[in-house]
């Protein structure tokens, strides 16, 4: 049945979208061949999976109709066939299965002051944290600046399985989701984007009626100089009584080519466990981090950044001080014409364990055909199965058989911790293309 | 017959009679266009009218693709201004181009009102560019008082849409941007939609619903900031260690268990399980003795829920539920008991898997 339903939707979709404004159409058909292991022990078995994809996008805008202004559908979806072993993230038991990742219809009434959404969406404004759900959403432009925000819906589940908070691969699980926020923006004069947002937005998510989210949270953004954005948000969990998330950060665009960022952040990870997992009742754990990095665009297509956070974590036991982590980066990117190189350099030191990293990659346009490769290398401070390092390496090549469509076939090699050798092979052909009907109204 | 199966040709009618009609025109925004010939700057910086080139545009109410509004002057050499260069007529042709104008705007409205064509001009197509250089936004909102529009994301009665835009100033997307965007969605994610459709935002936060990872579908995009590149299996233990809300932002339990049963590392696997190497001597046993899970567990319960987060069945209730091998003492941390009392007991079924 769930076929059936597919199709109706997409021949839905396909008789809106006859009629629209602009249709993006994004198909791909992907088959990726790689090992994965399997078993527990030192020596695990080692199989060969290959799944074959069928990845299928389809937004329709400015659907002309009677109702709704800039009505948009929207579907995402796609299904697989394992043509040798199940890889791990199959999510069913069969060899044939797939998933709606995004599908919903959207309109704007009343001169555009009321957006209503209905369908499989995400949630992203305030506190909701991107909730993912099958249901529907209301947002209001009111006078003065306010804006009101309200949705309710299921929380989806991969494949249409099981909604139970605990076995659901989403973050948010549960059976039941509703939530809002109140938003109050004050326009400034000057350049576009100068002013103040403010909201305050509730999350609540239940399981069979048990709690799984009820958080509560507020969110900022000022921007009073065009080169300053500071940014903040705070979230509270009414279960828990306890402050599960604050960050604050600012944006200085010191000169046009010289961007600086500075952050704190703090989260409680164990509020972001659903509240009815036997693990929530175990930790209280709070970190910290402080930070910052800066970009800077070199000139003659040179550009280079690096960031460094201070990262504050519980220490080794209850009463012990806390862990002191160090986390940087660093990239430097150089992009003329067809051709792209880059470089990046990663440090973690955290309690358990670290790694010192380098990844460098580059990318030519050979006229229609391109060719890019790719190369990561991370050391580890303590090692992981035994073995020091991890190293892999892409390669790919692509060419453009017709305008929107593409082939692309890239191969992966590597040496880890869990396998001496690895090889994987992916290969695609992408059609991507925009429709637009070109009267301007 | 399921009613939904009926679903299927009513829907497949419907997409036919609606095929029926063609728009009347469809073009897509790979349409290659060739490139501009006309040297601007050197006119301009010769004080030559825009409108010796330009006629008609002054009386033009909207941006009509149909409609180019430029007529190189016949015989320049013999007529002023562009004698006072021009000895000889120029040889070269205007190539034609359908250029696509993704916003409302009538020129009459305007000329009348600046003094200069510049005044949004403010750069121009020079012979060999491939786009045309459109006014900047600024170059509206210097007059036009539009920040409650864009505060409110009410972008569409002027743009057509904004895909394929870049921001200039806020919400440019420079930096750090995987790890800033979010801040800003957050209060203005009506802003973020102008440009982007969920399916955009769901291609790496619908973690769930994914048919695969980012990094094996797009291995040739190396320019893109993929979390999960290259080996991501032997470092996600350290990374979700170092930064456990991070993980759990995306997946929830049941996706780290779907691997790590068929790893057997998790007690959910049907076969053999192996205890991971952290588990060893000291881990737990019998009260008296070190119970180094117990540290483990205060510091980051996210890495035990990768295995252990089966409810009532969890490995944790058959020695903590109240009564049991280590049920005399609670399990919970001094910040849970503050918080907690026996009505979360009522309220949580989870709470009676040991309290019950």
């Amino acid at each position: 049945m769930r076929i059936a339903e597919l199709l109706a939707a997409v021949a839905l979709l396909s008789a809106s979208a006859a009629r629209a404004g602009t249709i993006e159409v994004d198909a791909t058909t992907f088959l990726n061949v790689a090992q994965q292991t399997r078993g527990p022990g030192p020596t695990p078995d080692l199989v060969t999976v290959a799944p074959a994809f069928e990845i299928l996008s389809i937004t329709a805008r400015d659907l002309r109709n009677p109702l709704a202004d800039d009505l948009t559908i929207a579907l995402s979806t796609w299904g697989s066939y394992e043509l040798q072993d199940r890889r791990w993230d199959n999510g069913t038991h069969h060899d044939l299965t797939g998933d709606v990742i995004t599908g919903y219809v959207q309109g704007r009434l009343l001169d555009r002051h009321l957006t209503l959404r209905l369908g499989r969406a995400q949630v992203q404004t305030g506190v909701a944290r991107m909730i993912h759900v099958d249901g529907g959403q209301a947002i209001g432009l009111l006078p003065y600046g306010f804006r009101v925000s309200a949705y309710a819906g299921v929380p989806v589940s991969q494949r249409f399985a099981t909604r139970s908070g605990l076995r659901s691969w989403n973050p948010l699980g549960g059976d039941l989701a509703y939530g809002g926020r109140l938003g109050w923006s004050l326009a400034l004069p000057g350049a576009p984007g100068r002013g103040l947002d403010l909201g305050a937005s509730a999350n609540v998510v239940s399981d069979g009626g048990d709690p799984v989210k009820q958080e509560v949270g507020a969110d900022l953004r000022l921007r009073l100089a065009a080169p300053v954005t500071l940014s903040g948000f705070g979230a509270y969990s009414v279960y828990d009584e306890r402050i599960s998330e604050g960050t604050v950060r600012a944006d200085w665009n010191a000169t046009r080519r010289l961007l600086v960022e500075a952050d704190y952040r703090f989260v409680a990870p164990d509020l972001f466990l659903a509240r009815n997992s036997i693990l929530s009742v175990f930790s209280a754990e709070e970190r910290h981090a402080f930070g910052g990095g800066a970009t800077w665009q070199v000139g003659h297509g040179l550009r280079a950044g690096g960031s460094y956070h201070l990262q504050l974590a519980p220490g080794a036991t209850e009463d012990a001080a806390r862990d002191v982590g160090h986390e940087a980066e660093a990239r430097l990117e150089w992009e003329r014409g067809p051709m792209r190189v880059g470089a990046d350099g990663f440090f973690l030191d955290a309690f358990d364990n670290g790694y010192v990293g380098g990844r460098v990659y580059a990318r030519r346009q050979l006229g229609r055909a391109f060719a890019a490769l790719d190369a990561i290398l991370h050391v580890f401070r303590e090692d992981v199965n035994g073995e020091s390092y991890s190293l892999s390496g892409t390669a790919s090549a692509g060419y453009q058989l017709a305008r929107g469509l593409s082939a692309v076939l890239s191969g992966r090699a590597g040496t880890t911790p869990f396998l001496e050798r690895t090889f994987e092979v992916m290969a695609k052909v992408v059609y991507a293309q925009t429709y637009r009907s070109t009267e301007v109204r | 017959m399921d009613t939904r199966i009926g679903l299927v040709p009513l829907a497949l009618a419907l997409a036919g009679a609606a095929c029926g009609y063609r728009p009347a025109k469809v073009d897509s925004y790979a349409t290659k266009q060739p490139a501009y010939t006309f040297p601007h700057s050197v006119h301009v910086d010769a004080d030559v009218a825009c409108l010796e080139c330009h006629a008609g545009i002054q009386k033009a109410t909207r941006l009509d693709p149909a409609v180019r509004h430029v007529r190189i002057p016949q015989n320049p050499s013999k007529r002023k201004p562009c004698s006072d260069c021009h000895d000889a007529n120029p040889t070269s042709k205007l190539p034609a181009r359908a250029r696509e104008f993704r916003v409302r705007f009538s020129h009459a409205d305007h000329l009348n009102r600046v003094s200069s064509c510049t005044a949004c001009h403010r750069q121009l197509p020079e012979a060999g560019d491939a786009a045309p250089r459109t006014p900047p936004m600024e170059a509206c909102t210097s007059c036009h008082v539009h920040q409650a529009a864009f505060a409110q994301a009410r972008c569409m009665p002027c743009h057509v849409d904004l895909k394929g835009y870049r921001p200039e100033s806020a919400f440019r997307h420079e930096g750090n941007w995987i790890a800033s965007h979010g801040a800003l969605a957050r209060p203005s994610a009506e802003s973020c939609a102008q440009c982007h459709d969920q399916t955009y935002c769901a291609s790496c936060h619908a973690s769930a619903t994914a048919p695969t990872r980012l990094e094996n579908l797009f291995p040739e995009r190396v320019d893109r900031g993929f979390i999960h590149r290259g080996d991501y299996v032997s470092r996600h233990m350290i990374d979700s260690g170092a930064n456990p809300a991070s993980c759990k932002r995306c997946h929830g339990s049941g996706f780290c268990d779907a691997c790590h049963a068929l790893q057997g590392v998790s007690r959910t696997a049907s076969g053999a399980v192996q205890r991971p190497a952290s588990h060893g001597p000291g881990w737990s046993g019998p009260i008296g003795t070190p119970q180094r899970h117990r540290d483990a567990a205060r510091r980051d319960i996210s890495s035990c829920a990768g295995c252990h987060d089966q409810g009532a069945d969890a490995t944790c209730v058959g020695c903590h539920r109240v009564g049991g091998f280590a049920g005399t003492k609670a399990p919970h941390p001094r910040k849970f008991l503050s918080t907690h009392d026996r009505d979360d007991i009522r309220d949580n079924a989870m709470c009676r898997a040991c309290h019950g």
